[in-house]
């Protein structure tokens, strides 16, 4: 009986089914073309609809980089309304979709998925991992732009994955060079290296090694998780190797640990940490006097406090739309990667070509691009980053974003001749 | 009281029409859906593979597991690892990938094979916590051993290959709609689902299935009555693996790249909470307890700008992604409190109603 | 050898810190014989009321206010989810314990957001020096603290109505309910209890050389199951020796990363675990921990 039912059952299924699959709305139509041409003569294609072109943003506010994603959001979010405001692109009013994936993989890709229909590219994308999981489907087949919020040298190399400033490497070569120029490292000394596990800590441990190499010295290694806390055991170790600085690849938790653990232990090496290795509200804690003290910080560019007109009018603009938000290097990258999209699109426009292709085209003719932070963009190689400079700053508790220039935009040697992935 | 007559005629009938219909349903969704959500139901569908396995385990025979994840990422590495041509530089054996699913789900048993002078001896907190080391290991190896895992950055993980077919985003026209890897893997993950519920199904059925529930409700019982404790504890847990395995590979070609950070411990603790709140020791109550926990989230994200107390993300207010945590967490003490035998078995005897003198297999004590 | 001794110390503060986490553990395991997963949102809790209070209400009263809110928020999981349940299953018990951690964890890390938050202690970052050896104040006071606590614990545990009632409702739940035991009011004082430890090490985990209370602070409350676990999940000396020993474990391979690299680098997490399974197989229920009994 119950065979008989369900044979009928099958029969009926696979007839309803046939049916079914002939009328669905994801059929190809035949005029599928490769775009359409709106009034006065613009391709267009994804992520264009009506008046609208759509961004994406594939964020992280719940989860480990918390910090980091709500203010380059923020910032990002902001720029888009001063950008509408000023008219929108081509005419087109611009709006950023944004997903909040909590630094978790299976999040990411979902958001990555549910997204890349609907958007002409991503303003910013968080973590290395989850850029690396969807980068076959960028290269093969959605070809949108996409400006990684993640400095780390194995997403360059694509033409449509963009990083945007110095990758951890070039900068933990920038930083190494201050510590040899300006703090008295010389050859046959030994620096210390903590780093995170995973992609950013991996990626700046290439960078010290590189250096030490070209410049006589030797790396101690100091691996550490994001779980780790207390730096005491990491500076009792570089204490006993005799180290005669310390670079610093982990959060900014790690770092003020660190340095405040070295500082009262009296042992009064320079420390310097990669952009990611800093945030203002540290100044308050602890720690916060032997960071002013003795604690450097390699940043792609000016801080937010810095003195051009451009980041004075960030940050009143952000303060009036953010008022209880923290004023942090975040805010800097998600606005450049903004400004770097924006200029893009305005590019396309010019081209009459606001399809995919068009964007990526225009972002690879953008070759001196600077939004007011003091490092000029450099767009047309996708196998290097952006740029090869690294200021270096200080923490500073009466500066506007707790961090002072202590040394101007500049591309060592080293990081001039280094060529990331090799 | 004349209908109870037909009663017992009437539920296989209607049964095997929801079932047709369902199946129906399931194997039409590739023709309308998006990319997005046939990619959440693939997700769900491995969460459902690795879920039965963790319920034969902690639902049927009492063990608690904290270590699924790491049985995941054995058999999503371990496909790589066979499948890849080390073309990119890591450990590849270059196998046909079908052979490289099929080890890998073998390794992942062996790993649990392995694990058994501590999974044969322990028991309740114990080997909860001592299962909590393998995804502290599994972890550490994942970011460490560089040739074989990728590091930080996971490793690709090569399209699956079975009778001419592949399964990647090469288009494929099936009825003038295009079929790229997630349209094709639907089936695939729909097949292994079958296969793994009606396995799984026949074993809990079946003479094991008694052995392993009295195991869980007297172990020394059970021992006294000759049922070889150890032995059904040792093959459970090599089963349970070899399930999370089929996950894992499941989820990897998914994915199209294996990244540690996935295989954490709160993987684990998901797959436990699938459990209990679709009920436990039963097939069916791990398949909806996977599809609630792996399909909240998804929903909440790409619903978070239409739903109420939910907000977007950078405006304040409660983020999606924590909505979602408020809501599976709660889920699970109030299934536990209010609704013994989860999802399931809520669902079961409201179906059966008043009539419940049937007892259900999950619900023995 | 000076670097030895300091690693030794601060591993030996470091695990008291833990010890104290894992006599929560133990404690409640052996109330109600439920493994609570959840310890990690109590500790949360702890400190997250030191933080908020300390500046209006001085240090010492806003640790007392964090004790006492963390023993409250773990007498009412106990009376809200834990006495509702009417099964038997402890593992099940466990998993709604998993839920509930998720459901505080949640609530409490949205709260504290993108910010460190500081406590507010007196010991700053003050360092004891003794020739070459240093050793922070505050590593010097957990270590007191803790093993205050644990003494003033035992004592209890020994010679207090409380601690009888307790010991009996372990021995046998129901032979102590027959005895007049209260066994809710044992299991309720065992949650409070937990909960109250969790938030003294919350002070200690947060303050110097850690920068302050933030949202992943409770996964230090992850180190103490194996350090529960290695010493017997039903020994309170077992807490004890395991916390420390795990202390001991984590700060030496951290040390001495460098002499281990064989094993890759990174391994202070891990290194307790490691320990923690080699012991399991020798001893299947810990160092300490009673082997189980059963009677057919």
């Amino acid at each position: 009986m119950t065979t008989r039912y369900a044979a009928r059952a099958a029969a009926g299924a696979l007839a309803a089914l046939l049916v079914l699959a002939g009328c669905s709305s994801k059929a190809k139509d035949s005029d599928d073309g490769d775009g359409d041409k709106a009034a006065g003569g613009v391709r267009t294609g994804e992520g264009i609809s009506g008046k609208t072109i759509t961004l994406g943003a594939l964020t992280d506010m719940t989860g480990v980089y918390a910090t980091l994603g709500k203010s380059v959001t923020q910032a990002q979010q902001l720029y888009v309304k001063q950008l509408n405001a000023a008219g929108g692109v081509c005419g087109y009013k611009v709006a950023l979709s944004v997903r909040d994936h909590g630094y978790d993989p299976q999040k990411a890709v979902s958001g990555y998925t549910e997204l890349e229909p609907k958007v002409l590219g991503f303003a910013q994308f968080i973590g290395s991992p989850f850029v690396a999981a969807v980068k076959q489907r960028i290269d093969g087949q959605d070809k949108a732009l996409v400006l990684p919020q993640a400095w780390s040298a194995a997403l360059l190399g694509s033409p449509y994955i963009r990083v945007i400033g110095s990758t951890y490497d070039i900068e933990t070569i920038n930083a190494v060079d201050f510590l040899i120029k300006e703090k008295g490292v010389k050859k046959g000394d030994r620096i210390g290296h903590v780093y995170f596990e995973g992609d950013y800590g991996e990626s700046a441990l290439v960078g010290s090694q590189h250096i030490a190499k070209e410049a006589g010295l030797t790396v101690v290694e100091q691996k550490i998780k994001p779980t780790d806390n207390d730096m005491t055991a990491q500076v009792t170790a570089l204490k006993q190797a005799g180290v005669k600085a310390i670079v610093i690849s982990a959060g900014p938790r790690q770092a003020a640990s660190l340095v405040g653990v070295a500082a009262a232990s009296g042992f009064a090496v320079p420390v310097i940490g990669n952009n990611s290795a800093f945030a203002p509200q540290l100044l308050a804690t602890q720690a916060g006097p032997a960071l002013t003290k003795n604690y450097y910080v390699a940043s792609p560019s000016l801080p937010i406090g810095a003195d051009t007109p451009e980041a004075k009018k960030l940050v009143a603009d952000y303060r009036a739309a953010y008022p209880n938000d923290a004023l942090d290097n975040g805010i800097v990258a998600g606005w450049t990667a903004a400004s770097a999209f924006g200029e893009a699109l305005k590019k396309a426009c010019a081209n009459k070509d606001l399809t995919r292709e068009g964007v990526d085209k225009a972002l690879l003719s953008i070759d001196s691009y600077d939004v007011g932070f003091g490092v000029a963009q450099n767009f047309t190689d996708p196998k290097a980053p952006s740029s090869r400079e690294s200021v270096i700053l200080q923490p500073d508790e009466g500066v506007t974003g707790g961090m002072k220039v202590v040394r101007e935009a500049g591309a060592s040697k080293v990081a001039e001749g280094y060529t990331p992935g090799a | 009281m004349s209908e109870v007559l037909v009663k017992p005629l009437r539920p296989v009938r209607s049964r095997t029409y929801l079932w047709a219909a369902g199946g129906v349903v399931l194997l039409a969704l590739p023709f309308y859906l998006d990319r997005f959500w046939l990619q959440a139901g693939l997700f769900a569908m491995a969460a459902a593979i690795g879920a039965i396995g963790i319920n034969l385990l902690t639902g049927a025979t009492g063990q608690l597991s904290m270590g699924h994840a790491f049985f995941l990422a054995v058999g999503a590495y371990g496909y790589c690892v066979f499948a890849a041509d080390g073309g990119d530089g890591l450990t590849g054996l270059g196998l046909p990938t079908w052979l490289a699913a099929v080890l890998a789900v073998l390794v992942a048993g062996a790993a649990g094979g392995l694990f058994s002078p501590i999974s044969g001896r322990l028991s309740g907190a114990y080997l909860g916590i001592a299962t909590l080391a393998l995804v502290f290991i599994g972890q550490h190896v994942m970011f460490n051993a560089h040739d074989l895992t990728g590091g930080a950055n996971g490793r690709d993980v090569p399209p699956l290959s079975l009778f001419g077919l592949t399964f990647d985003d090469r288009e494929l026209l099936v009825a003038a709609v295009p079929f790229g890897s997630a349209e094709k893997l639907w089936y695939a993950g729909l097949v292994l689902l079958a296969a793994g519920a009606l396995f799984a199904r026949g074993v809990l059925r079946g003479r094991p299935g008694r052995a392993m529930n009295a195991i869980r409700d007297h172990r020394i019982a059970a021992g006294v009555l000759g049922v070889p404790v150890a032995r059904h504890r040792a093959a459970v847990f090599v089963l349970s693996s070899m399930y999370a395995g089929l996950a894992g590979v499941l989820l990897a070609l998914v994915f199209q790249r294996t990244v540690p950070d996935y295989f954490g411990i709160t993987l684990s603790l998901e797959y436990l909470a699938m459990i209990v709140i679709g009920g436990l020791g039963s097939v069916s109550g791990a398949v909806a307890g996977a599809v609630f926990v792996s399909l909240l989230p998804q929903l909440l994200t790409r619903y978070s700008d239409a739903l109420p107390l939910v907000s977007a993300p950078g405006t304040g207010g409660i983020a999606p992604g924590e909505a979602s945590r408020y809501l599976y967490g709660a889920a699970v003490v109030l299934v536990v409190l209010f609704l013994p035998g989860g999802l399931v078995g809520a669902a079961a005897r409201r179906h059966v109603g008043p009539r419940s003198g049937e007892i259900h297999p999950g619900e023995e004590r | 050898m000076s670097t030895f001794a300091e690693i030794l110390l601060n591993g030996l503060s470091l695990g008291s810190v833990y010890a104290l986490i894992a006599l929560g553990f133990v404690v409640i395991f052996r109330a109600t014989e439920v493994v609570n997963f959840a310890h990690a949102s109590l500790l949360l809790a702890g400190g997250y009321v030191t933080a908020v209070l300390h500046d209006d209400i001085g240090f010492w009263p806003a640790l007392l206010a964090g004790i006492a809110g963390a023993a409250l928020v773990g007498a009412a999981v106990e009376f809200l989810v834990m006495r509702r349940y009417r099964g038997t299953d402890h593992s099940v018990l466990a998993i709604v314990t998993i839920g509930v951690d998720i459901l505080l964890t949640t609530e409490l890390t949205r709260r504290i957001g993108t910010d460190v938050l500081t406590l507010g202690d007196p010991w700053g970052d003050a360092v004891l020096r003794l020739g070459p050896i240093s050793l922070a104040h505050t590593r010097i006071a957990a270590f007191v603290a803790a093993a205050l606590l644990i003494t003033a614990f035992l004592l209890a545990f020994r010679y207090t109505s409380w601690g009888v009632a307790m010991r009996a409702a372990a021995e046998s739940a129901e032979t102590a309910a027959l005895m007049g035991v209260r066994l809710g009011r044992v299991s309720m004082g065992a949650w409070a209890v937990a909960g109250g430890l969790a938030a003294v090490a919350a002070l200690f985990l947060t303050v110097f050389p850690t920068p302050g209370l933030e949202r992943a602070t409770s996964l230090a409350a992850l180190k103490a199951f194996p350090a529960a676990i290695l010493g017997g999940l039903d020994s309170t000396t077992g807490a004890l020796v395991g916390g420390l020993l795990v202390g001991v474990t984590e700060s030496l391979a951290t040390g001495y990363q460098s002499d281990l690299t064989f094993l890759g680098r990174g391994l202070g997490d891990l290194a307790p675990y490691l320990v923690m399974v080699a012991i399991l197989l020798i001893r299947p229920a810990g160092l300490f921990g009673t082997k189980e009994l059963a009677r057919v």
